[in-house]
């Protein structure tokens, strides 16, 4: 249902909803988390799977929330240690962490519904009416980055591995680790980059290229009220 | 001008370090021909190569491809002679199988709709469709070289060249991408291949050229010059050498 | 600028980017807190690329991940992580890129002023990505420091002369 949807209407209803989240409350935000499960269940993700693959982001958050219950003053519930929390504070770090929370989650929503090669096209898209942005070329970059990653995901291990089987892994001095590391890796790469320069002129390279194309479903419109009565409700709640 | 899809006329070609590419080559070639361009490393393959498709330009002498002068029209050679680099992981430009077959259409401005018909023929054609939506990176070594063929081959290229076209390739990849290469050659283009290989194609070739130090040292049938190739640092067929004549790699 | 030229720098251009988003992945185990090379990518950009080149490619890299593909660290991406805590570090990126890239360009590209350039542009990021986290957090500037900034130094510092080594071995290569 939301695959299906035109790249263009989701970047911003994603934009549209998670703004009127930073000015939303409590209430507001669980009913916002329930609509989010909701589509969750809908578009067949699982969870907990993803919330395990922002697990870090969620230490991140409890971090805040104690730190804001600690920093804020108001009513204090107890102390220790000369610092008290506050009452205040507990609220208000729940609610700020509630909603980067909730955030985070309606991007994983949106990231996963969406092929990063639509995001591309979206993003040229967009960029179409910002002056001095050469939007097309920027959208080549975006894939040529894109397909450069795994390959160097890739030697990145293989450099490692060479440097371990020869004992690598014995040397201490942290600098020439990073370097040991990160010269060859930055070498070899620019070496391909290279022929990927010649292979790219040899297809005829331009910047004046054909545009992509959307898809849409029919559905935007829908899709796209029902986001904006959402984001006012979450405002006003 | 003559008939040949390629005339070359006394090209050299010098780097910018003062190393000698290539010394005052000429060669006729016609359409529909298989060359083998061997050669051992560092004899000038490449360099050769890089000519036929305007990526570099002769310092002296002149290149026509279809009677056009390639330094003068860059575009219209392009098209015309397609070019699979060694490492194809190296010239892939998209992030999805589709788009990275699309990439040459949509430098050249084509039509979307058009595009998306050429694009799925050609996939259809080399038995990739069904990866189209798959990352380029996660493509099996014969798969990944048949997708580099592909991006070339949706600009109806006359000439196709390629350049080691089996390095680092398993047994399945190999044949494969050498089962495409012969059904293009069917299918009435001009192919050039350069190796140091030539064991698995010197029997659909019906020419080999030899190079050495930038010089053409020989050009012929593969049958005159096969008992030639060690001379030039080439290794000869095994059957060749066994005395049973150029057996077909693919049985 | 010519079109091959051009063309090249695209590619570079490209390929820092993709660095930059792998240097969030990719660390090296001294001491208690890893050393993530990231910053050490965006610093590399800027005294390689040059101002507008790098400014285009730490912009890129954002966009991207405000886009919501998965660049920036954990794995995770969109407005959230944008504006988040750690927001600030990222956006203070684009600032570091244009000053260390100028600063090295215009002290002409030796060692010593790439470090120099380097050093102004680690301070750079703090500037932006501390106040940021103290607005987010609600901590006072002391706590905000301690937590944001001190324990990352000694590892800025080891990846400053790193980076510089590995600038002056790279220049040569690419030829730009």
């Amino acid at each position: 249902m939301l695959h299906l949807l035109d790249v263009r209407c989701k970047f911003l209803m994603m934009c549209l909803v998670s703004m009127s989240m930073l000015s939303a409350q409590v209430f507001a935000c669980f009913f916002y988390f329930l609509v989010l499960l909701f589509f969750f269940k809908k578009t067949g993700l699982n969870i907990f799977a993803t919330l395990n693959s922002i697990k870090y982001f969620i230490l991140f958050l409890f971090f805040i929330f104690a730190a804001r219950a600690l920093a804020l003053k108001g009513d204090s519930l107890f102390s220790f240690y000369g610092l008290s929390v506050t009452k205040q504070g507990l609220n208000d770090g729940f609610l700020v962490a509630f909603r980067f929370f909730l955030v985070m989650l309606t991007g994983l929503l949106f990231s996963s519904t969406t092929k990063p090669s639509s995001v591309k096209s979206a993003v040229q898209w967009f960029l179409k009416p910002v002056p001095f942005v050469p939007e097309k070329r920027v959208a080549v970059m975006i894939s040529l980055s894109l397909s450069f990653m795994p390959v160097i995901l890739k030697q990145a291990k293989e450099v490692s591995e060479a440097q371990k089987a020869r004992c690598g892994d014995l040397q201490k001095n942290p600098i020439k680790r990073i370097i040991r590391l990160v010269l060859p890796l930055l070498k070899k790469t620019f070496l391909s980059a290279d022929y990927l320069v010649l292979a790219m002129e040899s297809r005829c390279y331009s910047d004046d290229r054909t545009d992509p194309e959307f898809t849409p479903s029919g559905k935007e419109f829908f899709f796209f009220a029902g986001s904006v009565v959402l984001s006012l409700s979450l405002v006003c709640l | 001008m003559t008939k040949n899809i390629i005339d070359i006329n006394a090209i050299c070609h010098t780097f910018a370090d003062g190393y000698i590419g290539l010394k005052n080559i000429s060669v006729s070639i016609s359409k529909g021909e298989f060359i083998i361009l061997a050669g051992k490393n560092g004899s000038g393959k490449t360099t050769f190569l890089r000519h036929l498709n305007g990526l570099l330009l002769p310092d002296s002498g002149v290149i026509f491809v279809k009677g056009l002068d390639v330094s003068k029209h860059l575009v219209q050679t392009r098209k015309t002679v397609g070019m699979v680099f060694q490492d194809a992981d190296t010239q892939i430009v998209g992030d999805t199988v589709f788009d990275e077959v699309a990439f040459g259409l949509e430098n050249l401005k084509v039509k979307r709709a058009e595009i998306n018909k050429k694009v799925t023929l050609i996939l259809e054609d080399l038995n990739l469709f069904h990866l189209k939506d798959r990352s380029p990176s996660t493509l099996s070594g014969g798969e990944k070289r048949k997708l580099a063929i592909a991006g070339i081959l949706v600009m109806d290229p006359e000439v196709i060249v390629f350049d080691e076209p089996f390095s680092n390739l398993d047994y399945p990849g190999t044949i494969q991408v050498l089962s495409t290469i012969i059904d293009l050659n069917r299918s009435g283009h001009t192919i050039i291949i350069a190796t140091h290989d030539v064991e698995t194609v010197i029997c659909e070739a019906t020419r080999i050229i030899m190079m050495e130090d930038g010089q053409i040292k020989k050009d012929g049938t593969p049958d005159c010059i096969v008992k030639h190739l060690e001379s030039f640092g080439v290794r000869q067929p095994c059957s060749s050498k066994f005395g049973m004549g150029l057996q077909p790699w693919l049985s | 600028m010519n079109n091959s030229k051009q063309l090249k720098m695209t590619v570079y251009t490209s390929l820092f980017v993709a660095f930059i988003a792998i240097g969030a992945f990719i660390s090296i185990p001294i001491g208690p807190v890893p050393i993530v090379l990231q910053n050490m990518f965006v610093l590399l950009a800027a005294i390689i690329l040059g101002p507008v080149w790098g400014l285009a490619c730490v912009a890129i890299y954002l966009l991207i991940g405000l886009a919501g593909l998965p660049v920036f660290a954990g794995g995770t991406s969109g407005i959230g992580k944008l504006f988040g805590p750690t927001g600030g570090y990222l956006l203070g990126y684009l600032p570091c890129v244009f000053v260390t890239a100028g600063i090295s360009k215009g002290l002409g590209k030796k060692m010593s002023s790439d470090i120099i350039a380097m050093v102004i542009g680690s301070l750079i990021i703090y500037a932006a990505g501390v106040p940021w986290l103290k607005v987010v957090t609600a901590m006072t500037y002391g706590k905000a420091l301690a937590v944001g900034m001190y324990p990352f130094l000694i590892g800025d510092v080891l990846k400053i002369i790193a980076a510089a080594f590995i600038a002056k071995t790279l220049r040569p290569v690419i030829k730009l």
